[in-house]
Order: structure tokens, then C-alpha cells, then sequence
């Protein structure tokens, strides 16, 4: 008992509130892909692979299959939203998407999607940058399960 | 957000899944921008109608949604001009694979209903309704116009958002939806040693004033009616740059922030979008030319014909009216050539016409030219293009 309590309080350090713009069905576990850029989703990211592929970009390369997205918010065309729909039609998108600013493109994708999107609004994005494994909850809450600071 | 029961059950999926993902666009965006209500709308305009612009993503979404039976538009919903003359595309150099799929994406919005029509200036076309009423129109110029012009209430819609309203009849009651956001927060003073005048005037005028604010604008300095050309040459540059939703006319005597337009500010604005001194084809039509705007060409023109190529956008039904009054017939007479129903920046016809460089009235025009088909633009008012441009 003694020692779950111990846990619960680390994790409650590890605890970020967030609100939910679109919300998960249930609870999310994932690992995070975290980026401080924003990203342009129509001819920054290619849809049929699930990768960035702006080479200027700092998650160049690197896959959003089965990971949870973070990053400050979505620049460009509006049309990224239909971009973020083929992602997930073709089973290369993220899990869920977590966002310091969230705009209309990263919202309305992300709903059309059912890809749940958290935005953190008052607190830095930069506190997910260490964490590796979060759990997201529909009460907004983002929980660190390993690898924070705390830890 | 509060949410009815109507509006919960439809969330849940009760009336299928086309009305739910519409209803979950409208709630993300609600709780992105702390709405506290849906608010019922009268009219939709829809953007993403082009090929060039949202391509098989879009298409693929759209045919998605539109295959359900449930799916069907419940408000009066305009749509954005497409990607090519509907009628005439294979005669206008379109490419069977590009016709193909622009064919489909008009079909996927057929189905769902939708007004004749392909227009970015619906407000042309289509009664207006009384001041105050809540739209929800894409296509940032005509949202800015809505606002500005006609006394509408809408916010600046995006293709998905337009799209979520018009299947549901709502939009989010939030931003210029709203009395007390609808004042302006900056002042742009106009004063160039001279009066404003024409579609170029505005136009730089209103690239000028996106890029440097935010918010809804005051301008000062510039006569409080204009003609409808130069409110969409306005609106439409206001538009392709920066995120304003609204201006007002007028010189109220609130303490605003206030940015100078001089002279320097428009000589300076207008090199950075004119960048040839001649056009090899002439376009005329970003936003769609209105009923008087033909008119007042196929006057111009009179008996003198196009020395160069002459491309003229607008509606099918503008184009319709002009013809049975002679407008239409005098400007083809002419040597131009009309297309329909199409957007003269999102098209493959520019590229196809196989011309270096362009000449136009529109700022927002110039603007989309240069960066989507990277051609050279010459920026003129309407009489100087037709001096220069006809024998």
C-alpha cells in the first residue's frame, strides 16, 4: 500500500492538465514524438507514409504511427485537415495529438478523424519533452508513466 | 459548450455518421475558441472545391461523407468556385485525369445539395438575407464582405468547418458571431496625396492592412460607400493575407492603435506584388467579375479586340445574364474567353496557357498567380489594360 501510494504521488508531480478538444473514448497509453515546430500538414507531412517529409524539419523522417503527437500547433493550408484524414485512413497517424495553441486545421482534422486532441493552453509544452510514456485521460489529464524527471 | 438534446443525439450518432463527424468539427472548434453555445444558421458557403486545392484527400473525405443516405446539406449552401469550366474544360486545355476528379468532388457536393452556382461572390447571385442574420461562409473574401458589407454575422470559415455547418444548420457562437467583437481594435489612416480609386487601389490598400493586423479594422480617410469592385478587390486582398474578419468605414473617436497608409506605404506594397511590366495573357476575374463589372468591360472594349489572351472568370449564372444582356457577346466579340464557374488561381488553365508572366487587376489574384502557377505578374487597373491591351 505504502509503495502505491509512493507511486500515485509521483505521478500526480507527473500530471499535466490539459483540455480536451476532441476526446478520447477511453484512456490512452503511448509513447510521445515531441517537436517544438509547428507543422504544416499539406506538403510538410506525406499522408501515405506517416512521416514528415519537410527536411527541414526536426521530425523529419520519423514515423506518427501508433505515437502521440506534440507539438505547438498546425501552419499552412486548411486542407491539412484532410490531410490528418488520410493519415488515419491509412493507419499511419498518430494515436492522439497534443497541442501548446491548437488551430481550427489541427481541431477539425483531428474530429473528422476521431484522432482525440488534448491543447495545454496554460502550461509549456516543453514538459512533455522529457517524458517518453504518457497516459491520456478524458478528463484532460496527461499522466507521466516513466522516464519524466520525477522518476 | 452547451449542447441541446437534439444536438447531443446527433453527437451520439443518431442521425448518422456524416451529421456526427459535422457535429464533433463544431464541437472541437467550440471548445478551441470556449464557445458556450451552437448557434442556428440561414446559409453555408462552402470552400474546397477545387481539385488544385484539396486534392484526393479532400475528394476522398468528401465521397466518404456524401455516400450516406442520411448526409444531405439542411441549410442553403453555396459552394466556392472549382478547379476548371465545367462545360467547357476539354476545349480549355484541362487534363482528362484532373477533369475526372474535379467531376467527382462537384458530384460528391451535388449530392448533398447545393445551389447552381460555383461562386466565390454568392452575395452576387443569391438573395441576401436581412442585416444581422448568422451565416457561415468559407472563402475569406466573402466572409470579410459578409461582415464588412453586408452586415452578416460570420466567422472566417475553413473548407472543413463550412462544410460541418451546412450538414447541421449550426455554427460555434463565438468570435464575430458575437455584438461585442465586432468593433474595431486597430485603425489603418489612408492618405495618399490623391483619392482612391479602383480595384488595384483597394486591393493594395487591403494587402497593406493584412499584413500589418489583426482583429477587426477601422479605415479611415476613404469615402464610406464604394462600388462593389472595389469592396472585393478590398476584402479579397484583406483576405489573402493575415487573419482580419471585418473592417468598418468610418471615423470613430476611439483612442486605436493607428497605422498610416501613405503614398511610400502603397508605392512599397505595390512593387511587391507587380513584377513585370507587361502580361502575355491578360485575366480578368479574382474575386468572379459581377454583373456590372461585365458590363462596364464589354463597354470598354467596344469594338477594339484583344491583342493578347483574354481569360474572364465568373459564374455560370452571371455568365447566363450577361449573355441575354448582350454583355457576354460583345466581350467574346472581343477575342476573351469566358470561364465559368472556375477560380482563376486554383486551375491548371493559367499553367496551361503556357505564358510567362500575366496581366490582372486583382491583388489577391497576382498574389495566388505568382506563388501557385510562378508566373510574373503586371498589376493594372481596368482601363490602362485595355489601352494596352487592345487594337
Amino acid at each position: 500500500v505504502k509503495a502505491r501510494n509512493k507511486s500515485d504521488a509521483l505521478l500526480s508531480e507527473g500530471t499535466i492538465k490539459a483540455r480536451c478538444i476532441v476526446e478520447p473514448q477511453r484512456r490512452i497509453i503511448g509513447e510521445i514524438l515531441f517537436t517544438s515546430q509547428p507543422i504544416a500538414f499539406l506538403q510538410g507531412v506525406d499522408p501515405e507514409t506517416g512521416v514528415v517529409s519537410d527536411k527541414k524539419h526536426e521530425l523529419y523522417g520519423k514515423p506518427f504511427s501508433g505515437k502521440i503527437l506534440v507539438f505547438p500547433n498546425a501552419i499552412g493550408s486548411s486542407v491539412g485537415a484532410y490531410v490528418i484524414y488520410r493519415l488515419k485512413k491509412n493507419h499511419v497517424g498518430p494515436k492522439a495529438m497534443i497541442n501548446q495553441n491548437s488551430d481550427i486545421i489541427t481541431a477539425s482534422g483531428c474530429a473528422i478523424s476521431r484522432i482525440p486532441l488534448f491543447d495545454l493552453a496554460d502550461s509549456d509544452l516543453g514538459r512533455l519533452r522529457e517524458m517518453k510514456y504518457v497516459e491520456l485521460l478524458k478528463t484532460g489529464a496527461i499522466r507521466s508513466l516513466a522516464g519524466t524527471e520525477n522518476i | 459548450l452547451y449542447l441541446t438534446k437534439s444536438e447531443e443525439k446527433a453527437v451520439s450518432g443518431e442521425h448518422g455518421r456524416a451529421v456526427e463527424l459535422a457535429y464533433r468539427v463544431l464541437l472541437a472548434i467550440g471548445r478551441l475558441s470556449n464557445a458556450e453555445k451552437l448557434i442556428p444558421i440561414k446559409w453555408a458557403h462552402v470552400s474546397g472545391v477545387s481539385f488544385l486545392t484539396i486534392g484526393d484527400y479532400g475528394l476522398d473525405f468528401l465521397q466518404s461523407i456524401s455516400k450516406e443516405k442520411s448526409a444531405k446539406f439542411r441549410v442553403f449552401t453555396t459552394v466556392n468556385p472549382c478547379g476548371m469550366d465545367i462545360e467547357n474544360w476539354d476545349r480549355l486545355n484541362i487534363p482528362a485525369d484532373y477533369a475526372e476528379k474535379q467531376l467527382k468532388i462537384i458530384g460528391a457536393y451535388e449530392k448533398l445539395g447545393i445551389a447552381s452556382s460555383f461562386t466565390c461572390i454568392p452575395f452576387e447571385s443569391y438573395k441576401v438575407p436581412v442585416r444581422e442574420t448568422h451565416v457561415s461562409w468559407a472563402e475569406s473574401s466573402a466572409a470579410i464582405y459578409a461582415n464588412s458589407i453586408l452586415d452578416l454575422r460570420t466567422n472566417r470559415e475553413s473548407a472543413v468547418s463550412a462544410l460541418a455547418s451546412a450538414l447541421t444548420g449550426k455554427t460555434v457562437y463565438s468570435d464575430l458571431h458575437i455584438d461585442e467583437n465586432r468593433r474595431p481594435t486597430m485603425a489603418i489612416k489612408v492618405d495618399l496625396g490623391r483619392a482612391i480609386k479602383g480595384s488595384v487601389d483597394y486591393g493594395i490598400l487591403g494587402y497593406f492592412a493584412g499584413k500589418c493586423t489583426k482583429g477587426v479594422i477601422q479605415f479611415r480617410g476613404i469615402p464610406s460607400t464604394n462600388g462593389i469592385d472595389e469592396s472585393k478587390a478590398l476584402c479579397a486582398a484583406l483576405g489573402t493575407v493575415g487573419s482580419t474578419g471585418m473592417f468598418t468605414i468610418g471615423n470613430s473617436s476611439n483612442n486605436l492603435e493607428t497605422i498610416d497608409f501613405s503614398k511610400k506605404d502603397y508605392e512599397e506594397t505595390f512593387e511587391n506584388i507587380s513584377d513585370s511590366e507587361k502580361g502575355e495573357a491578360v485575366v480578368f476575374g479574382c474575386p468572379q467579375m459581377t454583373i456590372e463589372e461585365l458590363y462596364r468591360l464589354s463597354k470598354a472594349v467596344g469594338d477594339k479586340k484583344f491583342k493578347r489572351k483574354c481569360v474572364v472568370f465568373c459564374s455560370s449564372k452571371i455568365y447566363e445574364l450577361a449573355k441575354t444582356r448582350g454583355y457576354a457577346e460583345a466581350i467574346e466579340h472581343a477575342g476573351a474567353v469566358f470561364v465559368r464557374d472556375s477560380c482563376a488561381d486554383f486551375t491548371p488553365l493559367i499553367s496551361s496557357l503556357k505564358v510567362d508572366s500575366v496581366t490582372t487587376d486583382s491583388v489577391k489574384g497576382a498574389h495566388y498567380m505568382k506563388s501557385v502557377h510562378g508566373v510574373k505578374v503586371a498589376l493594372k487597373n481596368v482601363e490602362s489594360i485595355i489601352e494596352e491591351n487592345t487594337a
